[in-house]
């Protein structure tokens, strides 16, 4: 909001420089923004006005609090409190909706003498930003600035029916405003009416019928109390704003509507000389405040803070910022809270309001000096921080993207398990993810757009599934990998080559391990977004924790990327639950182990994996084979067409003795032939 | 014949005294014992000599042979290396094979940076949900129930008639439920509000909010912590001032702001007291209990600490500008 020194200057004589007022009220709690010097040498401040503090809408209220942080004294403008009496004979109020509109009232002045409008006026108006218009509007949109509440007048010869009604408009029901905005009303929306049709948009705007114009002679104020929770909805409904809505949003000060009537009416029988002025014509009460009287001890105070404020300062705090302070004990006092402070309900208020004019910065800062807490052991999260240190060792790139996802890669009957927003910020971003691959996606294909060549990255996100109904959403903590392009930068030593499904496997593998996952094994098992032949659940002891493989062609073609994409998502929440953080350490064994390949030529069809466990399930070693490893696929050369070499890598080792070769090489012939019946295998030399 | 033998061995072993280069060594080479030189030359009078001397004379040539060739290799070692350093040169220039290392998320690191600092404080660090119901997000916060920020211009709604937590201090709330002070807590993470995505703002981001509460905690211990951790954060020269603010869930409230250079005071994060009326919501006794919450938004912190201009970056995720961290 803008605030004008010069204007301010009217109601508290402050001394310069304004640079250092405006540094002491922003270390007070109303932030000065900016400072724009003037040729004139004042200034304009734009000010923050936090929310509970609608009294610093005005300058009078801005100019209060410059008197209680410079310790001046505040002078309030004058007002006409005289009553005509003259009660204008057709003239009537009716309130249709006194919850919308708790209180209203008017004067009629007829008469008025529309002359040049007073300089001090137009310049304080101009000084922030606003175009003198005729005498009357100018007086109102002054009283407005200066003491925060909204008022406005009707060109009274243009009310059809000398009525005034403030009820809920028709719906459909038209309305022009001053502002030239055509609006098509609904039924939510509050109107001040004639008899025939609304003439303002209560407490937002007038209407272009009943504007008061040069050729105005006969006029109606108007000074109400709207209610903030019909003005809010209506503004943003036919998105129109003015300097009075902005007001009532906020809440006025109920003591401020006679005020600014008062004060109106001052100006106007000063500057234009009305020959008729009618009494106040009201309907309704206002709100009353809620609490007129704090009891506070200084106690509270240091209890609070901790740091120790003296009696006199603080009686002295209050007091600056308009309140009645009485002491009623060494330490104990009765503040009477006036109306413009609705914020000040409770002791701790009080305290807040002494904290911030004796001044945060004198508040010691102190450490606190307590018995340690001990702290709840969250293996998830330790989980979380293991994954976030292992994965990017593995070459992947962390990512954060949005939890907020369109539509695109989900199929359509999966969609309605996923949560839904009622008020999207992007229509097509409205749902809440239940997987990461479409966001991967996107990220892969933004870097491959952007030249990159390798684009393995991670994430750790909650997704979500609906309950149904108006059940909570499931929620929960997961972990998505994605790999795709180059494994690693082309290096001049090494052949470069592109992720494989078996760079995926081999992570998951080395990650599960390092996690302190015991058991788990892979099993085939269809995911939607994967390729049939290529998708696999993952089994970590007895449960089903996520699964992987390559994303299904069909996505990765619909995001136009050309290469596999591998994927894989996990579930840590459940992870978590099958860890075995405690290790045993197994004794290393004191004998030699020693290797003997094993090169069998088989049909394409024969699976390694098949053969490592036949050769185990031979259970021929007696405990001997320490592990079996392929170590190369060949195809081609001598290798009929149809079937490859695979070789294996057996290591032998006994716990009890050095084995001797004879005994190895026999044990090995042994499986060596066995499996060769069993696939039908050749050997190659 | 064998004399001949005899005096090109001294004529050679004199002329490869005089050798101080690795061409003339070569040239000596050639001269010599190269298929041309003149020990092969020699060699092809074999058969010119009568069948009983062919043997000496033989024996004489492979004789010189073998020493000369010895010589050759003792001059050879005693010169600098031509042909050997070619044979072993190494150029240390070629790039190292660097392993393909990923990286943490620079939001990532910034959490992780904070909360260890708290950690080392003594706070915890709990988790919470991102799909909250409005008691969490509003009402246990003593927002009011016609405050803006409950409007649909300012939360997310779901069709379930949940909301996307527009805020970490939901966590708070739900510590406070179900453990009894003394706390100590900090909440990281995701938070949601429908702003329109430009260079400083987004419908998404993190925040990272502190707790403590027990019968003793004073505005001046949320002063001496805030302090404390952001100096470590930012460098002990760091310059801070606690200006007054308003939020409905602390009383008194607090923004905290750090010189920052050209651009002068920048607001870092928003404190206070706890409201008594956040105890009453949540069952703990709020004339006993006293506390401080603190809040902070994670993006603004990692903008500021590393010169990013864009908050768009940290979602965008392209591997140049996550590699930098």
């Amino acid at each position: 909001m803008k605030i004008s020194t010069l204007w301010l200057k009217d109601y508290v004589a402050f001394k310069p420089p304004l640079e250092s007022v405006a540094d002491r009220l922003t270390m007070a709690g109303l932030e000065v923004e900016k400072v724009t010097p003037l040729t004139s040498g004042e200034a304009l401040f734009e000010v923050e006005v936090t929310s509970n503090r609608p009294d610093w809408l005005s300058h009078i209220g801005v100019a209060r609090e410059i008197a209680a942080v410079e310790n001046l004294k505040l002078k309030i403008p004058p007002i006409e409190t005289q009553d005509t009496h003259l009660r204008p004979k057709e003239y009537g109020i009716q309130i249709k909706d006194p919850g919308a509109c708790p209180y209203y009232s008017g004067i009629l002045i007829e008469g008025v003498e529309m002359a040049e409008t007073p300089l001090f006026i137009k310049e304080r108006l101009e000084a922030v930003g606003l175009r003198p218009i005729n005498l009357l509007v100018d007086i109102t949109n002054f009283v407005l600035l200066e003491t925060g509440q909204p008022l406005h007048v009707f060109d009274a010869d243009m009310l059809q029916g000398k009525k005034i009604i403030v009820r809920r408009a028709k719906d459909k029901e038209r309305f022009t405003a001053i502002n030239g905005s055509e609006l098509e009303l609904t039924a939510n929306d509050l109107v001040i009416a004639d008899a025939k049709a609304p003439v303002a948009l209560a407490g937002i705007m007038g209407g272009k019928e009943s504007e008061v114009s040069e050729r105005t002679r006969n006029v109606f104020l108007e000074s109400a109390y709207f209610d903030s929770r019909t003005i809010r909805p209506s503004c943003q409904r036919h998105s129109i704003h003015s300097d009075s809505s902005y007001r009532f949003e906020r809440k006025v000060d109920p003591s401020g509507v006679a005020f600014a009537r008062q004060r109106a009416l001052y100006l106007i029988n000063k500057y234009a000389k009305p020959r008729y002025v009618s009494t106040v014509l009201q309907m309704g009460t206002l709100p009353k405040q809620a609490v007129k009287k704090i009891h506070l001890k200084s106690q509270d105070i240091t209890r609070v803070l901790g740091a120790e404020i003296k009696s006199s300062q603080v009686a002295s705090c209050l007091s600056r910022l308009g309140l009645e302070v009485s002491q009623k004990a060494e330490g104990v006092w009765d503040i009477q809270i006036p109306s413009f402070r609705p914020d000040l309900l409770a002791p701790v208020d009080l305290v807040e309001e002494v904290a911030r004019i004796y001044g945060f910065d004198k508040i010691p800062s102190t450490l606190p000096s307590r018995t340690p807490i001990p702290t709840v052991h969250d293996p998830l999260q330790i989980l979380e921080r293991k994954t976030r240190a292992l994965l990017p060792g593995f070459g992947l790139f962390e990512t954060i993207t949005f939890s907020l996802v369109e539509s695109r890669g989900v199929r359509e009957e999966d969609l309605a398990a996923q949560v839904e927003l009622v008020n999207p910020q992007n229509k097509m971003m409205r749902w809440m993810r239940s997987g990461f691959l479409p966001s991967f996606l996107n990220v892969i294909k933004h870097n491959y757009d952007h030249g990159a060549v390798s684009v393995p990255v991670f994430e750790i996100a909650h997704l979500y599934a609906s309950a149904g109904g108006r059940k909570k959403t499931q929620e929960e903590n997961c972990l998505g990998i994605a790999l795709s392009g180059a494994t690693a930068h082309q290096s001049w030593m090494d052949k470069a080559r592109d992720y494989s499904f078996y760079d995926l496997k081999g992570m998951l593998q080395a990650y599960l391990e390092a996690a302190g996952c015991r058991e788990f094994r892979f099993e085939a098992k269809k995911v939607p977004q994967l390729n049939e032949s290529n998708s696999h659940a993952v089994i970590a002891g007895e449960h089903e924790v996520g699964f992987f493989g390559q994303a299904a062609d069909a996505l990765t073609g619909e995001w136009g990327i050309e290469k596999s994409v591998y994927f894989a998502q996990l579930n840590l929440e459940k992870l978590v639950k099958c860890l075995d953080r405690k290790i045993k350490v197994e004794t290393l064994p004191k004998f030699p182990a020693t290797t003997r390949d094993l090169a069998v030529v088989v049909s394409e069809e024969v699976k390694a994996g098949e053969v490592k466990e036949a050769v185990l399930a031979l259970n021929l070693d007696g405990g001997l084979i320490r592990s079996i490893e392929v170590f190369d696929i060949f195809r081609g050369g001598r290798i009929p067409d149809g079937q490859k070499n695979i070789a294996f890598r057996i290591t032998y080792q006994s716990l009890e003795k050095t084995l001797v070769s004879d005994e190895v090489q026999k044990l090995h012939s042994e499986i060596g032939t066995r499996i060769a019946q069993k696939f039908q295998a050749t050997f190659q030399s | 014949m064998i004399e001949n033998v005899i005096s090109l061995e001294k004529q050679a072993q004199e002329e490869l005294q005089k050798v101080s280069n690795p061409q003339d060594l070569e040239a000596f080479r050639i001269q010599y014992l190269g298929k041309k030189g003149r020990l092969n030359d020699l060699m092809q009078h074999l058969k010119e000599i009568e069948p009983a001397q062919r043997k000496d004379f033989g024996q004489a040539i492979n004789r010189v042979k073998t020493a000369l060739e010895e010589a050759f290799r003792t001059k050879q070692a005693g010169l600098p290396q031509q042909g050997a350093v070619k044979k072993n040169f190494f150029d240390e220039t070629l790039p190292g094979v660097i392993p393909q290392t990923g990286r943490k998320h620079p939001i990532t690191q910034t959490i992780e940076e904070i909360s260890d600092i708290f950690a080392r404080l003594g706070f915890e660090s709990v988790q919470g949900l991102e799909v909250e119901t409005e008691f969490y997000n509003f009402t246990a916060l003593n927002i009011p129930t016609d405050h803006a920020s409950r409007d649909s211009f300012d939360t997310f709604y779901t069709q379930s008639g949940h909301l996307l937590r527009s805020q970490t201090s939901t966590a708070q709330i739900r510590v406070m439920e179900t453990r009894k002070p003394p706390l100590k807590i900090i909440s990281p993470g995701r938070v949601y509000r429908p702003d329109t995505v430009d260079a400083s703002h987004s419908f998404m981001f993190h925040q990272l909010e502190g707790l403590m509460v027990d019968e003793e905690t004073t505005f001046s211990d949320l002063k001496g912590i805030l302090e404390l951790f952001l100096h470590e954060l930012f460098g002990a020269q760091t310059k801070l001032r606690f200006r007054p603010h308003f939020f409905p869930f602390t009383e008194p409230s607090v923004e905290v702001d750090i010189s920052w250079g050209k651009r002068g005071w920048l607001e870092i994060l928003g404190a206070g007291s706890v409201n008594p009326k956040v105890f009453e919501a949540v069952g703990y006794d709020a004339k006993k209990m006293r506390g401080f919450a603190f809040g902070l938004g994670i993006e603004r912190i990692a903008m500021l600490r590393h010169g990013i201009d864009d908050i768009r970056y940290f979602y965008e995720n392209d591997l140049r500008f996550l590699r930098q961290f």
